[in-house]
């Protein structure tokens, strides 16, 4: 019996040692990037569920919690967090993982984005100029996120530099063998109607059309006369409506009635704590539900 | 099963033969940013290639022999490899680009992001402030003649605090119909790598006044953070909160009475801490120059007109500044994504407070006071954070307990005069629908109400008030709300009611920060 707890204790004492980085990860598909590129290596953190609408979260006294011991910050970025992130690292004081700083990382400054350019006109909406920051249902984008974040984390953490680098290239090795599957099965979907710009990585991606939004303007709930506009420009088409489960579902309803078309409501983002194949898995049910306007 | 194979080849080999005259192009960055864009919609292509190459390969049904095939993938994947060695180089040689002569660094956006940035995207101009601007439009209408305000600084045991000569008493005071309340004007920017400022303007028809005008440390380590120049006090919850903050038209009554339309708001310095705890605290400490008229006034030096009770003149010495000191802290345990609860005390201590009283026909003032005053209080909020969309089923409630002390030499007398006064409010906003809230407050100021001079006391009863709120958010950046109030206010003994219709328009132009919790 001793002999045994001595020899685990040598074990545990000749392994290398685990350091383990605190990454606070703004939403749960972050934490995915996070925990498939550092593994074991990492502890992660995610500040937002994912049944919630990033755009109009508030700062949290927990999420400050959470900064206070970040080692790495990964968000989004290009301001979809711009409502409490900035708030909740102010709260936080850890000079580590402010904007600029080593231990902050932005997937959107990572990848060049989409609908860049956009005139910075709020009478238009929640506009955001420096181009739709919803990539993370671009399962490519994030593969190349990815391993920017095993770049990051490995000057980080140099001894498990190795580790990182394979963790991205294992994410993006099973992305590229999804990719055909999922483009194959979109082929020839008519196109989808969102509730908001937050699928238009993934329809891309498939080279399905986005043919309007539920939502007159970006963040506006939905009219009767827009959904009367869009009743009338759809009818006798093919397609889908897809919307998440923090939209409000009365508008995709009255449109599935009066067009005749399937909708689909998914969760925007992972389950906190999913792995790859989980998220892999999330995007199957969108890659579903896009193909689904045949 | 030959031609998608030759084809995939060709497409690398094209590929694979472009790119050493792309990356010797010309410096024009549109042209690269083409050819990036070209090359990464070729590299789609032939990875497309690749993936049919494979799957070629893994058919026993092939034409070709597997050794063959096999060498054919290893070729193309070499080549891919190398195609995509030098789109990076080529993307990294746009990012580095040189801003031309007369491109203001500042105000380029950036083309293409840079592989491994820690800089955020942001669609600020990096070397401009964010500019905010929050006009507040207030109708109002009280059944007093518009004498609604005037009565609350009535209140008995608040009033007449005559602290500064020609202080305007226009914070609570609103005329009956259209008000223009203060305009807020808010440049934020980080400075350097070091600082950031904010600069907060209240402008209104009379004029301009500095808010708040403060640095903020960036960099110091352990959780440290030290702001000076002009600030709100973290003292209390409702206090950092500036008007467009508030889930009401006006400041609740402890602070009003107790600190000022304004709060506590000072010249000075405070340093924060933020440990690393199992649950979020955070733990301050204020040195402020002591200007409150309300807790740490400084009149002097001035010998005043008249003499006192017994005889003798009144003479109010200068004290120097820093006179107000304060402490704080403020515990939020981790109640996971829904919940969240925040509890704090605060505690302030002025080691200078003077206030002249009503002055006669003649200019003398009948009541002059020196001495300290001490303020603390508790507060705790609790959100509740409903997964239902734009507010909808979110509820946030907050209460709070302000009570202050100060012990007065009665001035031309050998008298002291001690005076305690306290202040709570209880309020419940709901999100009713999707971008509508209704809220409820319940503030009272008097509780204990008492002054005890020569050792006799004198005690006056409390002030209370109710309001309802309706508030209709159409986007985040605009507010429309409906408030009713009704108070019950003592002036001289008497119970003076009133009740007030609000309504508010608030609208917040440009890029305005986000708000703590």
């Amino acid at each position: 019996m001793k002999k045994t707890i001595l020899a685990s204790a040598l074990l545990a004492a000749s392994a290398p040692a685990l350091a383990t980085m605190n990454v606070v990860a703004s939403t749960s598909s972050m934490g995915v990037l996070a925990t498939a590129v550092g593994g074991d290596a990492v502890r992660v953190t995610v500040l937002a569920p994912p049944d919630r609408d990033v755009h109009v979260l508030q700062a949290r006294p927990s999420m400050m919690l959470a900064l206070r011991k970040a080692d790495l910050l990964v968000a989004i970025g290009a301001e979809l967090e711009i409502g409490w992130l900035p708030a909740a690292l102010k709260g936080a004081g850890n000079a580590k993982i402010l904007p600029g700083s080593a231990g902050y990382f932005e997937a959107a400054a990572q990848v060049p984005l989409l609908e860049t350019g956009e005139a910075a006109d709020r009478s238009q909406g929640d506009v955001h100029p420096m181009g739709n920051p919803h990539l993370y249902l671009d399962p490519v984008r994030m593969a190349r996120v990815a391993e920017a974040l095993a770049e990051r984390l490995a000057s980080l953490d140099r001894p498990n530099a190795a580790r990182y680098r394979g963790g991205a290239a294992s994410f993006r090795a099973a992305v590229e063998a999804r990719v055909p599957a999922w483009k194959a099965k979109a082929t020839g979907a008519k196109g989808v109607l969102l509730f908001h710009k937050d699928v238009n990585y993934l329809a891309a991606l498939l080279g399905v059309p986005i043919l309007g939004y539920v939502e007159p303007l970006p963040g506006i709930p939905p009219t009767a006369s827009h959904l009367r506009e869009l009743t009338g420009r759809f009818r006798g088409q093919k397609g889908v409506i897809l919307f998440t489960d923090f939209q409000p579902g009365q508008g995709p309803e009255f449109l599935a009635r009066n067009l005749g078309w399937p909708k689909v409501r998914l969760p925007l983002e992972p389950a906190v704590g999913a792995s790859a194949e989980e998220y892999l898995a999330h995007v199957d049910r969108w890659v579903e539900g896009v193909a689904s306007g045949k | 099963m030959k031609t998608p194979l030759v084809g995939a080849i060709e497409i690398a080999l094209a590929l694979v033969l472009s790119i050493p005259a792309a990356a010797q192009a010309g410096p024009d960055p549109r042209a690269l940013e083409e050819k990036v864009r070209a090359l990464e919609a070729r590299q789609a292509e032939s990875e497309e290639a690749l993936a049919k190459l494979r799957a070629a390969l893994a058919a026993p049904s092939s034409a070709a022999s597997p050794e063959e095939l096999q060498r054919r993938l290893e070729a193309l994947e070499k080549e891919q490899a190398a195609a995509r060695a030098a789109l990076e180089a080529l993307r990294a040689a746009t990012s580095r680009r040189e801003p031309g002569p007369v491109e203001p660094t500042g105000l380029v956006p950036k083309s293409l992001p840079l592989f491994g940035s820690s800089s955020e995207v942001s669609s600020g101009t990096s070397f401009n402030p964010s500019i905010s601007v929050i006009p507040d439009i207030v109708w109002s209408r009280d059944d007093v003649k518009g004498e609604a305000g005037e009565i609350l600084e009535e209140a008995d045991g608040f009033h007449g605090a005559h602290a500064e000569e020609g202080h305007d008493h226009g914070h609570g005071g609103l005329d009956q119909g259209f008000n223009l309340r203060e305009t807020e004007v808010a440049f934020t920017a980080a400075v350097d790598a070091y600082f950031d400022v904010q600069a907060l303007f209240a402008v209104s028809e009379e004029g301009i006044e500095a808010e708040e005008v403060f640095f903020q440390t960036r960099r110091l380590p352990w959780g440290l953070q030290l702001k000076g120049g002009k600030f709100l006090s973290g003292i209390g919850y409702a206090n950092a909160h500036h008007p467009h903050q508030w889930d009401f038209v006006d400041q609740n009554l402890a602070y009003e009475l107790l600190l000022g339309g304004h709060g506590l708001n000072e010249k000075g310095l405070q340093l924060t801490w933020v440990p690393r705890l199992p649950f979020y605290m955070k733990v301050g400490a204020e040195l402020l120059q002591g200007e409150n008229e309300k807790l740490a006034s400084d009149v002097g030096p001035e010998v005043l007109p008249g003499l006192g009770e017994e005889g003798a003149p009144r003479v109010l010495t200068a004290k120097s500044g820093p006179r107000l000191f304060t402490g704080f802290v403020k515990v939020g345990p981790d109640l996971g994504y829904s919940n969240a609860l925040q509890v704090g005390f605060s505690l302030a201590s002025s080691r200078r407070h003077q206030e002249v009283h009503d002055h006669d026909a003649d200019g003398i003032p009948e009541g002059v006071l020196d001495g300290t005053a001490t303020l603390w209080g508790v507060d705790a909020v609790y959100k509740y954070d409903s997964p239902r969309p734009w507010g909808a089923g979110d509820l946030v409630l907050q209460a709070e307990y302000l009570a202050r002390k100060r012990d007065l030499d009665v001035l031309g007398t050998t008298d002291t005069a001690v005076f305690r006064q306290d202040g709570a409010y209880l309020q419940a906003v709901y999100g009713l629908l999707p971008r509508l809230q209704l809220g409820a407050r319940w503030d009272v100021a008097g509780l204990t109400n008492e002054r005890v001079r020569g050792g006799a006391k004198t005690e006056y009863d409390s002030s209370s008030r109710f309001t309802a709120a309706l508030t209709f958010n159409p986007t985040e950046f605009s507010r429309v709300r409906a408030q009713y109030q009704r108070a019950e206010i003592r002036v001289d003994g008497e119970k003076e009611s009133w009740g007030r219709f609000l309504l508010q328009l608030q609208l917040s132009l440009g890029a305005h920060g986000a708000h703590s919790f």
